[in-house]
């Protein structure tokens, strides 16, 4: 129950009061009509007793009558039988006051919670349909302690107050029945006497002749009193008082009296201010005079009393049996909204009325003075005083004598009697209805029903007490008659008159009520509503029969009520609200009353929201949507579709495309013709941060032949490792182009963004190069959706060093259509139309082209939006509604401080608002013949052609790549003179040869290194003039390099360049290239080298000492690509310090050809460099040496055979590093410095540092034609004895390894022996055979020269041990037979690289074969101490035949 | 609504966690303005089955509410979810219960299903469709 200005007693006694009944002659009307007013509402202001009266119950008990108010009413006759059912015009005029009462706007909010709802009452309907939750929860607390309510459903009260005037009279009740009547003549009347009397029989006529049903009375003899009206404005007091006299003789003192009026002239004294009592019953009073039956009769109402507070629970029986016509319904759903908005003037007009009723009266009262009120206060006392309160105690008196002589009867006797002879009573059952379902009726004077109005007057005197025990003996007698209706209504007043009764020495009769209601709907089908809220301890149950026939009005405000009901119970019972609410603005919807049906929705609407109730969620918004655009709230109607449309919706198809297009309707209607401000469209869903941004033109792939650099593009997905990739390779081309230091303010160049990418700053585009956005939009529904005309808005802001233009700093843009001339600044690309299947997500590409340099920021889109047609429907859809959604980016959320992990925060996002920069120059970049499959170590040639497609030469061109091994531009001067151009390079050689025929001695050619080194990963690219003029092209050739690796290689390049103009906003620009390579595996090389033990004659001329290379090729070729052979048609080496010299082969394989899996060996002597030139930069320098197997030399230290040695050597250092080369110097410098340690002396002893190439040639076969591949391999031989493989072993799967708990002991620090035994080398010569005649001579002495050759660069010691040592028997077996005579011992100092020979003598006793290696020959580095001497090792035993001559 | 049967689980903040509706053999769709009636009803019921629930033992708690022809009945969980069904016929509605809340038991065990979550499984939806015709429409 909603709060109400009454509290339940006031309500019941005042709705329940004495009614007396008005005759008045003319001339008494004529009196006062002067002020504007009939004698009953002259009085009724005063009707209301200030004092309080006094009665005597049967028991001559004194009764105190306190408050008590009477009705005095104009008899209206009406000669019809009384119809329940209410007119047409009471319906009106009830709907009319209902719609006019309205919640005030911006009223004290009145909000309730309830378990975790909070209810906001009297609120504008508007924020029920948008999400304020939290806005109000916060003046929640200060409303919720605040006590004062007002009513929150005065529209419920004013009804109820109109309601109970104009409802009719029933026969089964006397409480509304007239009690008296008050005869009125004026004292201007010439004989008044004679009108009294006429007034008299006129009233008895009304009463007595059955000519008129109503107005009903009380009892018969209806109290009449006489009054004779005097108005003092026309004077003759003395007249009036003589006939006032003549009337007390007539009927005695107590029955009459001279009321005098009017006191004042209407003319006189305007000015003074009167309180004007009647104006708030004016319109009360201009209804009653509309009304036929003016009688209140049969209302029940009754109080529970809450624990909180009171409720009112009111039922309405009406006693037409005649059936309720449905005439008032108006079309409360019509079908579209185009119906709709027909009716709104309509109710406008209707909503009016009721205001002009009450403008239109004029001022009450005016011939009145204060007097005179008190004059008609003291006459109201002394009616109800003298008159009416000893009337009805007489008559209760009587009523009760009757009743105590019937008692002298049994109760059952007297019962029984009436049955047998059934006359007392006679059952008249309705005429027209003879099977009355209300059980049977008594006729008005019935003595049955005499108890029943002593029940009725005893409540009218508020003798609560008698009156309950006197409903409780009629009900019975009621209920032992089986007259349903009868019993029903005194069961109904019991519980109300125990409710009232003030000391309440009963608990409320709740089955009392109970009972009645279920007696009325059950039995008598009268209920039109009925209510009732069932109080069982703390635990309520509810229950509401709604017996719907007649009034959608009251329904629902009945159901509002319900609603309250459950809201204010203790445990407040909020979805029972909000059901019953629902319920209420459907009926109120019925009756036309929108704007409450509306209200209760959106009160209703907060329950459920966003509770994911979605079906209840989307007829409450549609009914909200439909009412708020037929009261002409179109944009609470938009706001409401939207919700429906926005939300994860469950409807059928057919049922969102019915929503969509009402959505559209509304809204077409809301925006009108009005295009300057485009409202935000819900649909389709964007999904901002997905939005991707980018700067620069849609790249072609190819063009003819050429293939374009795949650059970026919005197909591509971002990736993290990717992006890192070439920021780290920007960041390298940035350094090499500001010689070796990157800028501060370094930032990778970003040409798309999304959201993974740092949006933090705004992005730089280029004037005249088109911005692309690309925009994510999702259908959520699953209808169709069609979008025209669809483009970007943005704003403006031209840079403000252009102070010439008006422009300038003002923003421009396109967001008012009309706005002309924007295309100068920016031109926006439009796409015609975009179509979404259902629940699609679909990307645009939305393009700008900036044209001015300034700032742009990309603010939203806007579109037509329409349901896309169907396929059924061939019908030209007009609802096309033009509207925009924002693009609003939110940044990533931040996650660095501890404030930003408690809290959610979001950082900037500023993709969508690029800085226009002067136009830059702009590079593509072509590849020509570029190759996708390769095989391992091939070389190929391609082409590249740089193209500046832009206005601003650029400069600066560089190459940065993720294999910085795999393409080489040739180098400077050692570039051969290939054709430049693709087409006459057809099947020639990439490689530079000169005809030489094969020979075993290599040619040799010194080059320095720097001639194609790079300094890092970085490139420059050789093109003319270092310059590219607009417009121009330049073509380069290209070789390319196979990867070592077989597999596809994804080899990205990046390109740098830069505009010829300094200080630009964009320092540089870049552009991308990803290739991928499938290398598949051609030849395996394997080499290794070992010192030769060539006998000093034929190293003589070697200098230092010779090295043996020894290289195995195998053809590992798959061959699935049809490789048929390879030849091997070059080797070639390239050492600092080691040369090939001449290949040692047999001399039968010369030509070396390799089928599948064939193996070829080829060995090689090495010799060292010849010292170079002392000024030279020696270290830089590097010797080539080539052996051609071929017909060809090819020149190994030329481009491209040169240039892929050079980066072939140092990518696995690169590699190793991490791409920086910078660490390798460094680490050769801390060799240096350690030079002195033995370990290294070894080391640098046993260094190779010999760069075989291998340079074949692949005959394949393909489509027919046969191609000749060529291709080079590289192998490394860093240290003697090592075998070096050009494949890298296969990552084999880390091991696993075992887990130790115990720290390994530290290895020993082992001694270098094997390395230290290569300091020396030894060679002992002698004759292979010698003979000697034994016979003659029995000791044979050889000699015998040692040579040892130093290959250390530091000074050695030797000590050459000759005796015999460790004389093992076995051994003395094998060599005990020969001794080494003459010096058994030599020490010797080697100086670095030199070779010193030894001539020893050996002595042979018998002939046989000797094994002459057993000099132990001992060496150490000069600077060592001497723990460190170690034995060099002769390894292969150096046989001597001794022959017996 | 002769012999159809709505049934919703009901989470800690009154949101729908599983609906599903059950249509007798020979009816085809259900009228749309019905389906959101069904909401409502079972909506409103929860007051009342609120209080109920602290008055029984049991988790069945009968028939808690009736809206016209409509017969609520209850079923809270230990979990506090509560199960409601809507249907003028009230057959097997126990058992009904017991067997989805078997169901729900297993499925709210998945560790990444989060309590209160609407349930979007197939597998669920079969089943309880399978029970439905099991117990309220044979």
């Amino acid at each position: 129950m909603a709060q109400c200005v009454q509290s339940v007693q006031e309500l019941v006694q005042d709705s329940f009061v004495p009614m007396v009944a008005v005759l008045c002659s003319e001339e008494a009307e004529r009196v006062t009509r002067k002020n504007n007013l009939n004698f009953a509402e002259l009085l009724r202001p005063f009707c209301r007793l200030t004092s309080e009266g006094h009665i005597r119950d049967p028991s001559n008990q004194v009764q105190l009558v306190k408050n008590l108010r009477i009705c005095v009413n104009n008899v209206v006759t009406s000669p019809n039988p009384a119809c329940a059912a209410f007119s047409p015009a009471q319906r009106r005029l009830l709907n009319e006051v209902v719609s006019s009462c309205q919640p005030q706007e911006g009223a004290a909010t009145n909000v309730i919670t309830a378990g975790d709802y909070d209810l906001n009452f009297s609120d504008h309907c508007v924020k029920a349909s948008v999400p304020w939750y939290s806005a109000w929860r916060q003046t929640l607390s200060e409303v919720s302690t605040s006590k004062h309510y007002t009513a929150t459903t005065p529209w419920f009260e004013a009804y109820r107050e109109n309601f109970l005037q104009t409802m009719a009279a029933s026969e089964h009740e006397f409480l509304n029945h007239y009690l008296a009547c008050l005869l009125v003549v004026s004292s201007t009347e010439t004989v008044p006497v004679e009108q009294f009397l006429k007034l008299s029989q006129e009233q008895h006529r009304i009463q007595h002749s059955g000519d008129y049903t109503n107005p009903k009375w009380f009892i018969p003899n209806t109290l009449k009193y006489y009054v004779l009206l005097h108005d003092m404005g026309e004077g003759g007091e003395q007249r009036a008082d003589a006939v006032y006299e003549d009337m007390k003789q007539r009927y005695g003192h107590q029955g009459c009296y001279l009321l005098k009026v009017n006191s004042r002239s209407s003319s006189a004294e305007d000015d003074e201010q009167m309180p004007d009592p009647w104006s708030q019953y004016l319109h009360r009073s201009n209804m009653q005079n509309q009304v036929s039956a003016a009688l209140i009769v049969g209302l029940i109402v009754c109080g529970v009393l809450w624990n909180n507070g009171p409720c009112v629970v009111m039922g309405t029986p009406s006693t037409g049996l005649e059936g309720h016509p449905l005439q008032l319904d108006t079309a409360s759903s019509p079908g579209s909204l185009h119906a709709l908005s027909a009716e709104q003037p309509e109710l406008k007009k209707g909503g009016r009325d009721p205001e002009s009723l009450v403008g239109a009266a004029g001022s009450h009262g005016a011939c009145l003075t204060l007097n005179d009120h008190d004059h008609i206060r003291q006459f109201i006392q002394e009616f109800t005083f003298r008159g009416l309160l000893p009337h009805i105690e007489k008559n209760i008196r009587q009523l009760n004598d009757q009743l105590v002589s019937r008692k002298g009867l049994s109760r059952s006797l007297f019962t029984a009697t009436k049955k047998w002879f059934g006359g007392g009573k006679v059952p008249e059952k309705g005429v027209s209805e003879p099977k009355s379902t209300c059980g049977l009726l008594y006729p008005p004077e019935a003595p049955e029903l005499q108890i029943r109005k002593m029940a009725d007057l005893c409540f009218l005197v508020q003798h609560y007490e008698l009156a309950y025990s006197c409903y409780h003996t009629a009900k019975k007698d009621f209920l032992s008659d089986q007259a349903m209706l009868y019993a029903a209504g005194a069961l109904e007043m019991a519980a109300v008159s125990a409710f009232l009764q003030a000391g309440a020495p009963r608990p409320y009769p709740t089955h009392y009520m109970d009972t009645a209601i279920q007696t009325y709907r059950d039995v008598c089908k009268i209920m039109d509503v009925f209510i009732t809220v069932k109080q069982s301890s703390f635990v309520p149950t509810s229950f509401i029969p709604l017996y719907v026939q007649d009034s959608d009005l009251r329904s629902a405000l009945l159901l509002e009520q319900a609603a309250h009901c459950f809201i204010n119970m203790r445990n407040p019972m909020v979805r029972k609200f909000a059901f019953h609410m629902i319920l209420a603005g459907h009926r109120f919807s019925k009756a036309g009353q929108r704007r409450h049906a509306l209200r209760c929705y959106c009160q209703a609407m907060q329950v459920y929201k966003q509770r994911g109730w979605s079906l209840a969620e989307d007829h409450i918004n549609f009914t909200i949507g439909r009412q708020s655009f037929t009261l002409s709230q179109p944009e609470n109607a938009v706001t409401a579709f939207r919700q429906i449309l926005t939300n994860d919706s469950r409807q059928t198809a057919t049922q969102q495309g019915a929503f969509l297009r009402e959505y559209l309707y509304v809204y077409k209607s809301v925006v009108g013709g009005n295009e300057d401000r485009l409202p935000q469209l819900p649909l389709p869903c964007i999904h901002s941060s997905a939005t991707r941004v980018y700067f620069g033109h849609e790249r072609r792939l190819a063009e003819g032949e050429k293939q374009a650099a795949t650059h970026v593009s919005l197909d591509q997905e971002y990736d993290q490792d990717l992006a890192a990739m070439w920021g780290h390779l920007e960041e390298q081309l940035v350094a090499a182009a500001n010689r070796g230091i990157v800028p501060a303010s370094f930032q990778p160049t970003q040409c798309c963004l999304n959201s993974q990418t740092d949006n933090l700053r705004r992005p730089l585009a280029v004037a005249e190069e088109p911005i692309i956005v690309e925009v994510t939009f999702r259908n959520p529904l699953k209808v169709p959706l069609a979008l025209s005309n669809l483009k970007l808005l943005w704003k403006f802001t031209a840079e403000g060093a252009s102070p010439s233009e008006e422009t300038a700093g003002e923003a421009i843009t396109n967001e008012e259509s009309l706005t002309e001339g924007t295309d100068t600044v920016v031109t926006t690309q439009i796409i015609l139309e975009f179509l979404m299947g259902p629940e699609e997500t679909k990307m645009a590409r939305l393009q700008l082209l900036p044209r001015r340099t300034g700032q742009l920021s990309i603010v939203g889109v806007v579109y037509n939006l329409a349901a896309a047609p169907c396929a059924e429907t061939q019908a030209v859809d007009f609802m096309l509604v033009r509207g925009r959604q924002d693009l609003k980016i939110q940044g990533p959320r931040l996650n660095q401080t501890k404030e930003d992990k408690m809290l959610v925060r979001h950082g900037l996002d500023r993709r969508l608002d690029p800085i226009i920069t002067p136009p830059m120059p702009l590079m593509e970049v072509f590849f020509l013949q570029f190759p996708t499959a390769l095989l391992c170590g091939e070389i190929r040639k391609a082409y590249v052609e740089f193209c500046n497609v832009s206005a601003v030469a650029l400069c600066g061109l560089r190459v940065a790549s993720t294999h910085p091994d795999f393409f080489t531009f040739g180098s400077q001067g050692t570039t051969p003179l290939t054709p430049v151009s693709p087409t006459s390079a057809e099947n020639c050689s990439a490689y530079k040869t000169v005809t030489r025929p094969p020979g075993s001695v290599a040619s040799e050619m010194l080059v320095s290194a720097g001639d194609f080194s790079q300094p890092s990963g970085v490139m420059d690219i050789p093109i003319d003039g270092g310059t590219l003029l607009p417009g121009e092209s330049t073509q380069l050739p290209l070789w390319l390099r196979g990867p070592d690796h077989e597999g596809v290689h994804e080899i990205n390049f990046l390109f740098y360049y830069q505009s010829t103009e300094k200080g630009t906003q964009i320092s540089h620009r870049v552009l991308r290239h990803t290739v991928f390579i499938c290398a598949s595996r051609s030849l395996s090389v394997q080499a290794s080298a070992c010192r030769s033990s060539v006998p000093p004659h034929h190293r003589l001329d070697d200098g230092g000492g010779g090295t043996l290379v020894f290289v195995d090729v195998e053809n590992i070729n798959t061959s699935e690509g049809g490789v048929r052979e390879f030849h091997i048609v070059q080797v070639s080496s390239s050492s600092q310090r080691w040369r090939l010299h001449r290949r040692i082969n047999p001399a039968s394989d010369r030509d070396c050809k390799l089928t599948s899996r064939e193996r070829a060996k080829l060995c090689f002597r090495a010799t060292r460099c010849r010292p170079p030139p002392a000024a030279s930069d020696a270290a830089e320098k590097y010797t080539f040496a080539d052996v051609n197997l071929g017909n060809e030399r090819i020149i190994s230290s030329s481009t491209p055979c040169g240039d892929f040695f050079f980066r072939g050597c140092r990518s696995p250092e690169s590699h190793r590093v991490g791409g920086t080369a910078s660490r390798t110097s460094s680490s050769s410098r801390i060799q240096e410095g350690r030079a002195a340690d033995i370990s290294s002396i070894v080391k640098k002893c046993n260094e190779l540092d010999l760069h075989i190439i291998v340079i074949w040639k692949a005959y394949v076969v393909e489509d027919n034609k046969q191609l000749i591949l060529e291709g080079q391999l590289h192998v490394a031989l860093q240290t003697l004895g090592k075998e070096v493989t050009s494949l890298t072993p296969k990552e084999e799967a880390q091991e696993m390894v075992l887990l130790k708990f115990k720290p390994e002991a530290p290895a020993p620090v082992a001694p270098p022996s094997a390395e230290l035994s290569q300091l020396i080398k030894t060679n002992l010569h002698y004759p292979e055979t010698h003979s000697h005649p034994f016979v003659q001579e029995s000791l044979c002495v050889v000699p015998v020269t040692l040579t040892l050759s130093n290959c250390s660069s530091a000074p050695v010691d030797v000590l050459i041990d000759l005796r015999h040592k460790s004389p093992s028997p076995e051994s003395v077996e094998v060599h005990g037979s020969f001794t080494w005579v003459g010096r058994t011992q030599y020490k010797l100092q080697l100086e670095p690289q030199q070779v010193l020979c030894v001539t020893l003598r050996a002595c042979f006793l018998q002939a046989g074969v000797y094994n002459l290696n057993t000099p132990r020959v001992f060496a150490k580095p000069t600077q060592q101490a001497a723990v460190c001497e170690t034995s060099q090792q002769a390894a292969s035993p150096a046989l001597i035949i001794i022959n017996n001559a | 609504m002769s012999g159809s049967f709505y049934f919703v689980m009901v989470g800690h903040q009154d949101n729908p966690v599983f609906e599903m509706e059950f249509l007798p053999a020979g009816k085809p769709e259900s009228k749309d303005d019905h389906r959101h009636l069904n909401q409502f009803i079972a909506h409103a019921a929860l007051d009342l089955v609120d209080e109920n629930m602290w008055l029984s033992n049991n988790m069945y708690l009968k028939t808690v509410d009736k809206f016209n022809e409509w017969f609520v009945s209850a079923f809270v969980t230990a979990g506090h979810i509560l199960c409601t069904a809507l249907d003028s016929s009230l057959y097997g509605i126990k058992n009904f219960f017991n067997d989805v809340y078997d169901l729900y038991i297993k499925f709210a065990m998945n560790p990444f299903y989060e309590i209160n979550a609407p349930i979007r499984s197939t597998a669920f939806e079969r089943k309880v469709q399978f029970l439905g015709k099991k117990h309220l429409l044979s």
